[in-house]
């Protein structure tokens, strides 16, 4: 009656392979893999603009900006955890308004202060799908717009995501912008990302949809009610869920689904 | 995952539908990021689909009513357990539909099952092939049983409604206990992979009585059980529409949501890329 044996279970790959996850957490810090990012030659460089919270690139390197940071009136700005993550990597020197270099120690000051809409866990994420090759943005956030300057607030978690979406799409009949903002209270949690799967034919241009949207947890996990609110909000999109403890990134799915009638 | 092309030139049905059933499990292989399972039968070698149709589980629990009314079944309540006697044929039917527990005795002639509150109340109440028996000797009725099982564990409403939600779809619903869940749900025959469920039943509110699942480390720690003894995580959510608890008949007006809870692993797929594309929604 039902497989109640350990032994034959593919899913203890699964465990194992969580396992092996630690140790390679562990490894990523060895002297080995740093070597290989640190002495990049081709180390880009942009300006930490305060207003924006963001950093404005002012010399590109590499293929990497066919998927990172937005591009305004084709200007590219990386928000914070974007930055940090470059920097982390090697791939990125950031001056202040002065053209002083700014150290490591002081972009995790920025992200502490709280003004570039990013908190530790946010950044943490990001950190750990963009290793992993995937693309992420901030959700509610144009990859790409043309002919409009890029406004103050724009990584802002103030007001919710789409409140700056709206900002930089056509003007909408006072109704629809109403609603808009209703709907955004239904739920607590607001959307943290897009994540695209690694894909060399991303463009910022026409990203498309994402593969999924995901929130990040930091209290409790999702309600049914919640997450049916967000079942409605996203439709034929998927979401998932992650939580960020002790370094440790974890992700899952909650999906309504129907048993069929078996004969 | 690759997908294996299936042979070309291969005469017969019999053969070609072997081929279909082999695709739908290559296709089933590439299914889980978590997001959308799909939800196609997984038949173990050939010839498995077309035996579990010609023995459907609806078929052996209507074998076990009849048996079960033919005997004038009666069961005797002891604290959260329902004591059967049983002939042969019963005894036969309760394993094949997978309802209790039998108790080994000396006795030859008899056997001896015992149900837990949701099967019993099933046979009693759903299906009303069996009577239940007091302590005092008396046939108990639907409503007495109800009240005896609420009193035995309070959230029976709850439990019962989820358990019921399953067997009515013809699954095979088991303790889920030693998993750390309330139930295990599968399919009939034969034995089938990532086909199996550990459930849990939660009222769809807030519900201090039955609450699970309410902070992130118990959604690791249930899910990575599940995961390591190859079952899914499924969370019925029971909402009982404020009908409350009074008598079974609220019972009607209560309605279940099915939830998968699983876990994502990166690393995993992003070498999927057509399998995440692909998924159903």
């Amino acid at each position: 009656m039902g497989s109640d044996d350990w032994g034959s279970c593919s899913d203890n790959e699964d465990y194992l392979q969580d396992r092996n996850e630690d140790d390679d957490e562990e490894d990523c810090y060895s002297s080995g893999f740093l070597s290989k990012l640190q002495f990049r030659k081709d180390i880009s460089k942009a300006r930490w603009v305060d207003d924006l919270a963001m950093a404005e690139v002012v010399e590109k390197k590499g293929k990497m900006w066919v998927t990172m940071g937005i591009v305004r009136n084709g200007n590219t700005y990386c928000s914070i955890e974007e930055t940090l993550f470059l920097i982390e990597i090697g791939a990125l020197h950031v001056l202040d308004g002065n053209d002083i270099h700014l150290s490591l120690k002081e972009l995790y000051e920025k992200l502490s202060n709280g003004k570039s809409g990013c908190y530790w866990e946010l950044f943490e994420v990001y950190k750990h799908l963009r290793s992993l090759g995937y693309v992420v943005g901030r959700h509610g956030i144009p990859w790409s717009v043309k002919g409009q300057q890029i406004k103050s607030g724009t990584c802002s978690l103030e007001g919710s995501q789409e409140s700056n979406e709206m900002l930089e799409m056509e003007p909408k009949d006072e109704n629809s912008v109403i609603e808009l903002f209703n709907n955004m209270q239904i739920t607590d949690v607001s959307p943290a990302f897009n994540v695209y799967l690694p894909n060399s034919k991303f463009r910022k241009s026409s990203p498309g949809d994402p593969s999924f949207v995901l929130y990040i947890s930091r209290c409790s996990p999702p309600s049914r009610v919640e997450i049916e609110a967000l079942e409605r909000k996203h439709g034929a999109i998927p979401f998932k869920f992650c939580h960020v403890e002790n370094g440790h990134v974890s992700f899952f799915s909650f999906a309504k689904t129907e048993l069929p009638v078996l004969p | 995952m690759k997908k294996r092309r299936s042979s070309s030139g291969v005469a017969g049905g019999g053969d070609r539908r072997f081929e279909k059933v082999l695709e739908e499990i290559m296709e089933g292989e590439v299914d889980d990021d978590g997001g959308r399972l799909k939800m196609k039968p997984r038949w173990k070698g050939k010839g498995s689909e077309a035996k579990a149709s010609a023995d459907p589980m609806s078929k052996i629990v209507s074998q076990l009513y009849s048996s079960l009314i033919r005997s004038v079944a009666r069961g005797l309540l002891l604290s959260r357990n329902v004591l059967i006697e049983a002939d042969a044929e019963v005894s036969y039917l309760f394993n094949r539909a997978r309802f209790g527990r039998s108790r080994i005795t000396s006795q030859e002639e008899k056997q001896w099952f015992q149900l837990d509150m949701e099967e019993a109340f099933y046979l009693c109440f759903s299906l009303e092939c069996l009577k239940g028996i007091g302590k005092d000797g008396s046939i108990k009725s639907n409503k007495e049983l109800w009240e005896y099982s609420k009193s035995e564990k309070p959230a029976f409403p709850i439990s019962y409604k989820a358990y019921s939600h399953l067997r009515h779809k013809n699954w095979v619903v088991r303790s889920g206990l030693q998993y750390g869940v309330d139930f295990i749900a599968y399919r009939h025959l034969p034995a089938l992979i990532h086909s199996e469920y550990a459930v849990l039943a939660l009222s769809k509110g807030d519900n201090e009585l039955n609450g699970r699942l309410r902070v992130w480390s118990d959604v690791h720690c249930t899910v990575r059980l599940c995961g390591s003894v190859a079952k899914t995580l499924l969370v019925l959510f029971v909402d009982s529409n404020s009908q409350g608890t009074s008598s079974p008949s609220c019972l009607e007006h209560y309605t279940v949501e099915e939830e998968t809870i699983t876990r994502w692993n990166p690393e995993q797929s992003r070498e999927d890329q057509t399998s995440l594309r692909n998924q159903t929604k």
